[in-house]
């Protein structure tokens, strides 16, 4: 008979996912077909311009790169354990991987700040938003405490939480690894499933159409007078 | 709708029962190599644990398969027996075995009996050489355990997870235990020869289950070992604050990279037009 502990293992990583991925994909779709042009993250860049900047920019670059690298272990973890071969590569993948990582983490506490100050930006904060941005706050603040009290993440993900993952596309979970983790690793893996499951119903949305020029084009000012449904 | 007769399901429960206990008679020896030859030989000698071979004509069936479902109950009980084997064992209270139950541990006392007849069980250990280790045997073990050579068998470096006193500039990793002393905590070359050779922990045991450590690899990780046992470097303590501080500095570096890159952003055609508004006064 399978402890407390056990069975809280097996639910939250070896069903939460399937649930989370599935809802994703069900929700997203039916989401595009019905209500095409609510796919979009509201800009709130016209009601406060000052803030804006150091919160959006560093955050989403911040999160671009680090996603980037959980990515690649997932699908090529040979490459990063034989680039991590050497000392010194590990290192600097490592460095590099907390710099943007601590970028996200000043990124989204700004960005936090922010939509608490202004009154105007608090306004159009929807319910869904805040939990959408603590769950983003709380997934950053894991992911670089991770890195700094479990290192080296980039070769141990590559080595154990890889084939995890990939015993969850088998549809033949092995979770002997996992359930070992530091409750700190658990945490963050959780609270990922937690985003993959209100990804459709948020404004995370964005992230499927967001229009790659996004990432070098010039700034431009965006403005929008309709209230959001649900907006406080 | 019908409903299932109560003789079917009893059948189809005693066929489980049944097809179960069959599975676990024979992944007894999976079972033993999984999570007992990390700290047990049968006829190989002792590891942390005692050689198994005719531990049956020591104790009799109900002790030891009571001491097998919860080792630490029997100790506490105040069993003679019992606090000898843990003192042998130097203080180490054997681990509860996982998903212990009276019928595998049945099937492993079998399995031990069948083992401990045979001129060599195949659960008599590695051997491993007694010859002392040169700088060279320590220098491969080094290579082995930072990556620089890739293991054999295909696993990741030890690095990856672990750190010894004075490896590398930022030290190793910190999922797993420091191995600075492990060679002493497993008893030296055997006990941690086996050790590696199957490792008990849940962890270890998932990411070398298809990566087993090759026999070539074994002696220069032993040696590493005990070179690191013998020098018992201190964890460099400002490594971890040096690898923070790094991040730190990069970061306010990207910071500023960032917004120079953006330096002639709109910052907002409304605010420029009342900034200029404003500083001609109104009129």
């Amino acid at each position: 008979m399978p402890s407390v502990g056990g069975y809280l293992d097996g639910v939250l990583f070896g069903a939460l996912p399937y649930v989370a991925v599935f809802t994703f994909l069900l929700v997203s779709i039916q989401r595009y077909r019905g209500h095409p042009f609510t796919y979009s993250s509201l800009s709130s860049q016209f009601l406060e311009n000052r803030q804006h900047f150091f919160g959006l920019v560093l955050f989403h670059y911040g999160v671009l790169f680090v996603l980037t690298g959980h990515v690649v272990a997932f699908f090529v973890p040979s490459w990063v354990l034989a680039w991590n071969s050497r000392p010194i590569r590990l290192y600097i993948l490592e460095v590099s991987a907390l710099i943007f990582g601590l970028l996200s983490l000043v990124g989204i506490s700004l960005a936090i700040v922010r939509r608490f100050d202004v009154a105007k930006v608090r306004v159009v904060t929807s319910r869904a938003d805040w939990v959408v941005v603590a769950l983003l706050a709380f997934q950053v603040f894991s992911g670089v405490y991770v890195a700094i009290a479990h290192p080296w993440g980039s070769s141990w993900f590559s080595s154990i939480a890889t084939p995890y993952l990939w015993s969850l596309v088998a549809l033949a979970p092995d979770l002997q690894a996992v359930s070992a983790f530091p409750v700190w690793v658990k945490l963050h893996i959780v609270n990922a499933y937690l985003l993959v499951l209100l990804f459709p119903f948020t404004r995370l949305v964005h992230v499927l159409v967001v229009p790659n020029p996004y990432l070098w084009r010039r700034p431009q000012v965006v403005r929008w007078y309709r209230r959001p449904t649900g907006a406080a | 709708m019908t409903r299932a007769r109560p003789t079917t399901c009893l059948s189809i429960v005693m066929c489980l029962l049944v097809g179960a206990a069959t599975a676990t008679a024979q992944d007894a020896a999976q079972y033993f190599r999984q999570n007992c030859a990390s700290c047990h030989t049968i006829g190989g000698g002792r590891l942390t644990g005692p050689d198994l071979a005719g531990v049956a004509g020591r104790r009799d069936r109900p002790w030891l398969t009571r001491y097998l479902i919860d080792p630490k109950a029997v100790i506490d009980s105040g069993d003679p027996y019992a606090k000898q084997l843990l003192d042998e064992a130097g203080g180490v209270v054997m681990p509860t075995p996982p998903g212990m139950s009276a019928a595998l541990a049945e099937s492993l006392l079998a399995l031990i009996d069948a083992e401990s007849a045979l001129p060599r069980s195949q659960f008599a250990g590695r051997q491993v050489s007694d010859r002392p280790f040169g700088p060279a045997d320590v220098a491969a073990g080094d290579a082995l355990f930072t990556g620089r050579t890739r293991l054999a068998g295909g696993g990741p470096p030890c690095l990856s997870c672990h750190s010894v006193g004075g490896v590398g500039a930022l030290g190793g990793g910190k999922l797993g235990p420091d191995l600075t002393l492990v060679y002493e905590r497993l008893n030296g070359r055997k006990g941690l020869g086996a050790w590696l050779s199957a490792p008990a922990t849940p962890t270890m045991q998932t990411v070398f289950r298809q990566t087993r450590l090759a026999d070539a690899d074994l002696e220069p990780l032993l040696a590493f070992f005990e070179d690191a046992a013998r020098r018992r470097a201190e964890a460099d303590a400002v490594a971890p604050l040096t690898f923070f501080l790094l991040g730190l500095g990069g970061a306010a570096l990207g910071a500023v990279v960032m917004d120079l890159t953006w330096l002639h952003r709109l910052r907002s055609v409304r605010r420029r037009l009342v900034d200029a508004v404003t500083s001609r006064g109104t009129r």
